[in-house]
C-alpha cells in the first residue's frame, strides 16, 4: 500500500465478507426447504429467501469490486484518491439500501422480478451510488499521468455496469421483452461488465505478484476483454431460444456462447503463463493459490459447464431445471468469489502494513470452499440431469420427480454445511485481519 | 502481436459485435409482436402480471424457464390445467399431503385470480420455438396414458379436484370404497359414465356415489374422456 486513501477498501471487504457468510446461510435454509416440508413456510417462504440469497451475492461482490477498485486506483493512477468523503459516504449508502432492500424483502416490498426484486425506489438509489462510485474513480484517474489499460478497462467495466442496469427499472408489459432486457441486465452484467472488471483486478494482481512487464500483461488483458465482449454481447442470444424470441438465436446464441470459452481458455494459460515466467519471487502462496484458483475453477463452472448447457439442442431439456442452479453456483463462486477473495487476500494485509500474517486458515477457508463448492455444483448438476431425463424427457409430474431427486439435495445441503464452516473461516480471518494494528 | 493491434482488436471487436447485436435487437423488435400476440394484450392481462410480481410468484415458479426451480413451470398452465382448475387451486392452494411440497396460500382477491389466469393465457400462447419439449417417450406406471392431450389433463384435474380419489382408486391409489377404475375404460364407454357422474341413482338406486350436478358438461365430458382412456 502506498496511498492513505486506499484504506477506505477495509470496510468495504470487511462487509462484503460479511454478507457473504448471510447469503450462505440463508443458501442452507433454501436447500432445506426442498428436502423436509417448510415449517417457516408463513414467514419466510422460498421465494423470499431466494430473493435475500440472490441479492446479498449481488451486494456482497459489489463490495467486493468497489473496495477491489479502491485499492488498485489510487496505486495505479499515483495519485490519491479525488475524495475520500464520497468513498464513505458511498459506503454507507450502498450498505443502508443493501439492508433495507433485504428487510424490505421480508415485508413483501418486492419488484418481482428474479434477480432483481429490489423495488423501483432502491433501484433509483443504486444508480446514486453508481455514479458517485464512478464520479470518485474517474475523477482520480484524470490526476494520472499516464492511462494505463487496467485504469480504462476497469472504468469501461463499471460505466457497463451502471449503464446495464438502467433496463432493470422500467415494468414491462410483455412478458418476452421482459426478459429480453431482463437479460440485458443480468447476462451482460456477468459475462461482460463484471468480466472486464473481474480481468482489471487480476491483471494488476498479476502485474503486482509476478513482475512481469506491464506491457505483456497489458497486451493479454485488452485480448482478452476483447474475446469477452466480442463472444459475450451476442452471446446474450442463449438466453433468447424459449421466450418468444425468433428462432435465428438459436444459432446466433448456439455460436456465440460456444465461443465465450475462448477467453477463459485464454485467461487460464495467461495467468499460468505469467506465473512461470515471474520476474520476481512470489512470497504470498496464498495470493497465488487464489489467483490459480480462480483461473481453474472459473474455466470449469463457467466456460466448460455454460457451454454444454448452452448448446440449443441441450438447453431444449435442460433450461428451466437444476442444471441451471449447478451452473449458476459454480460459475459464480468460479468468476467472481473467488477472485473478489483473492483480490481481499492481496489487499487487505498490504492495507494494514502486515508483511507477514498467518496464511494458514487462508489456505483453509481455500480447499474446503472449492471442494465443497464443487460438490454443491455436481450433486445440483446430477438432479438436474435426473429432473430434465424424468420430467422433459418422459414427462413424468413435476413432483413426483422432485423426489426421485432428493438424495441429491441432500448431498447439496452436507456440502453446503461444509461452505459455511469455510466460510465462517473466511469471515473470522477477514476481520481479524481486519482489527490488526498495523 | 504487439499492444497498440491488441487494443485495436479489443475496440474494434467490441464496436462490430455491439452493432451485430443492436441489429439482431431491432429485428427482434419487429418481430416479438407477432410472436406475443400483442393485440391481445389487454390491461387485463397486463394487471394480472403486475399480480405475479406483486407476490413475487416467480421466485418460486419459473415461466418460459425462468426464474425459481422450486415450482412447476408456468410457461403451459393454462392449457395443461384449464380455466376452472386455476380458479379453485389460487383461491386454495394447499395440498391435503402434509409430505409434499406446498404453496403458501397467498389470499388472492378474485379478481387478482382473474387476472393472474387472463395473464396465464396469453403466455401460453407465446411462440417458444416449441419449449418445453414434447416428452420422448411414454412412461407408463399405471393403466393411464402419461402423455396426456390438454383434454385428458382437464379430465384429470376434474378427478382430482372433486377428489374422486377419496373412493374410488386408479394404479392402486386412492380409496376403497368405491370400485378400482384402473381398467374402467375397458367396461364402460363415455355415455355410461357421464349418465354415472351426473345422476348415479339412475344406475343403480343403491349406490353411495353422490351426484355431481356442479360439473359443467365441459368438465364431464373431459373427466369421462379420461377414465374412458383407462384400458
Amino acid at each position: 500500500m502506498t496511498y492513505e486513501s486506499q484504506k477506505v477498501a477495509i470496510k468495504y471487504f470487511v462487509i462484503s465478507a460479511v454478507f457473504f457468510g448471510l447469503q450462505s446461510l440463508v443458501g442452507l435454509l433454501l436447500i432445506l426447504k426442498y428436502i423436509w416440508p417448510d415449517p417457516l413456510i408463513s414467514i419466510l417462504p422460498f421465494n423470499t429467501a431466494r430473493a435475500i440469497h440472490t441479492n446479498l451475492l449481488v451486494v456482497w461482490m459489489l463490495f467486493g469490486f468497489m473496495g477491489g477498485t479502491y485499492y488498485v486506483v489510487p496505486e495505479e493512477s499515483k495519485t490519491e484518491l479525488y475524495s475520500k468523503k464520497l468513498a464513505d459516504l458511498q459506503f454507507y449508502l450502498l450498505l443502508i439500501g443493501g439492508l433495507v432492500g433485504v428487510i424490505g424483502f421480508l415485508f413483501g416490498w418486492t419488484a418481482g422480478r428474479p434477480l432483481l426484486e429490489l423495488p423501483v425506489e432502491l433501484k433509483w438509489a443504486v444508480v446514486i451510488v453508481a455514479l458517485i462510485f464512478i464520479f470518485n474513480v474517474f475523477m482520480t484517474m484524470l490526476k494520472t499521468k499516464k492511462w494505463t489499460a487496467v485504469q480504462g478497462l476497469l472504468l469501461g467495466g463499471l460505466a457497463m455496469l451502471a449503464a446495464m442496469w438502467l433496463f432493470a427499472i422500467p415494468f414491462f408489459k410483455n412478458l418476452t421483452f421482459d426478459y429480453y432486457y431482463w437479460w440485458w441486465v443480468i447476462h451482460l452484467w456477468v459475462e461482460g461488465a463484471w468480466e472486464l472488471i473481474a480481468a482489471s483486478l487480476m491483471a494488476f494482481i498479476l502485474l503486482k505478484i509476478t513482475g512481469v512487464e506491464r506491457q505483456v500483461v497489458e497486451k493479454w488483458l485488452y485480448i482478452e476483454v476483447g474475446l469477452v465482449l466480442a463472444s459475450g454481447i451476442i452471446g446474450t442470444g442463449h438466453h433468447y431460444y424459449w421466450i418468444g424470441t425468433p428462432g435465428y438465436w438459436l444459432w446466433w446464441g448456439g455460436i456465440f456462447s460456444a465461443l465465450e470459452t475462448v477467453p477463459i481458455v485464454l485467461m487460464v494459460f495467461d495467468t499460468l503463463r505469467h506465473v512461470k515466467h515471474r520476474k520476481i519471487e512470489i512470497p504470498d502462496r496464498l495470493v497465488l493459490y487464489w489467483t490459480i484458483g480462480c483461473a481453474l475453477f472459473h474455466f470449469f463452472g463457467a466456460a466448460v459447464m455454460g457451454m454444454v448447457h448452452t448448446l440449443p439442442q441441450v438447453n431444449r431439456w435442460t433450461h428451466g431445471t437444476q442444471v441451471t442452479a449447478s451452473h449458476g453456483h459454480l460459475a459464480f463462486f468460479g468468476a467472481y468469489a473467488m477472485l473478489i477473495l483473492t483480490v481481499i487476500y492481496y489487499a487487505l494485509p498490504k492495507l494494514k502494513g502486515l508483511t507477514q500474517f498467518n496464511q494458514k486458515r487462508g489456505f483453509w477457508v481455500f480447499w474446503i470452499t472449492v471442494s465443497m463448492m464443487l460438490t454443491i455444483g455436481l450433486a445440483f448438476g446430477v438432479a438436474g440431469v435426473i429432473q430434465s431425463y424424468m420430467q422433459r424427457g418422459l414427462g413424468i409430474d413435476f413432483l413426483t420427480v422432485q423426489g426421485f431427486m432428493k438424495p441429491w439435495f441432500i448431498a447439496v445441503f452436507i456440502a453446503g454445511l461444509g461452505f459455511f464452516a469455510g466460510v465462517i473461516l473466511y469471515v473470522i480471518d477477514v476481520l481479524s485481519l481486519a482489527m490488526k494494528k498495523s | 502481436m504487439e499492444s497498440k493491434a491488441a487494443k485495436n482488436l479489443f475496440i474494434w471487436a467490441t464496436v462490430i459485435c455491439t452493432a451485430v447485436f443492436i441489429w439482431l435487437t431491432i429485428d427482434t423488435h419487429l418481430s416479438i409482436p407477432k410472436r406475443t400476440n400483442t393485440d391481445q394484450l389487454t390491461d387485463e392481462v397486463v394487471s394480472g402480471k403486475r399480480v405475479w410480481h406483486k407476490y413475487n410468484c416467480n421466485d418460486c415458479h419459473t415461466i418460459l424457464g425462468i426464474g425459481g426451480y422450486y415450482s412447476p413451470d408456468m410457461t403451459k398452465v393454462y392449457s395443461s390445467r384449464g380455466e376452472n382448475w386455476l380458479k379453485v387451486f389460487l383461491k386454495n392452494p394447499e395440498s391435503p399431503d402434509p409430505q409434499r411440497r406446498k404453496m403458501p396460500n397467498q389470499k388472492l382477491s378474485d379478481d387478482e385470480i382473474k387476472k393472474l389466469i387472463a395473464f396465464f393465457k396469453w403466455v401460453d400462447a407465446i411462440d417458444t420455438n416449441e419449449w418445453p419439449p414434447e416428452p420422448i417417450t411414454v412412461a407408463k406406471a399405471t393403466g393411464a396414458p402419461i402423455k396426456d392431450t390438454a383434454q385428458i389433463l382437464k379430465g384429470k384435474n376434474v378427478y382430482n379436484q372433486n377428489r374422486c380419489d377419496l373412493c374410488h382408486r386408479i394404479g392402486g391409489q386412492g380409496g376403497v370404497i368405491g370400485p378400482d377404475l384402473s381398467h374402467v375404460g375397458t367396461k364402460r364407454d363415455t355415455q355410461w359414465l357421464s349418465q354415472l357422474v351426473k345422476n348415479p341413482k339412475s344406475i343403480n338406486p343403491t349406490t353411495q356415489m353422490p351426484a355431481y350436478p356442479q360439473l359443467s358438461e365441459d368438465e364431464v365430458q373431459a373427466l369421462t374422456g379420461f377414465l374412458g382412456g383407462l384400458k
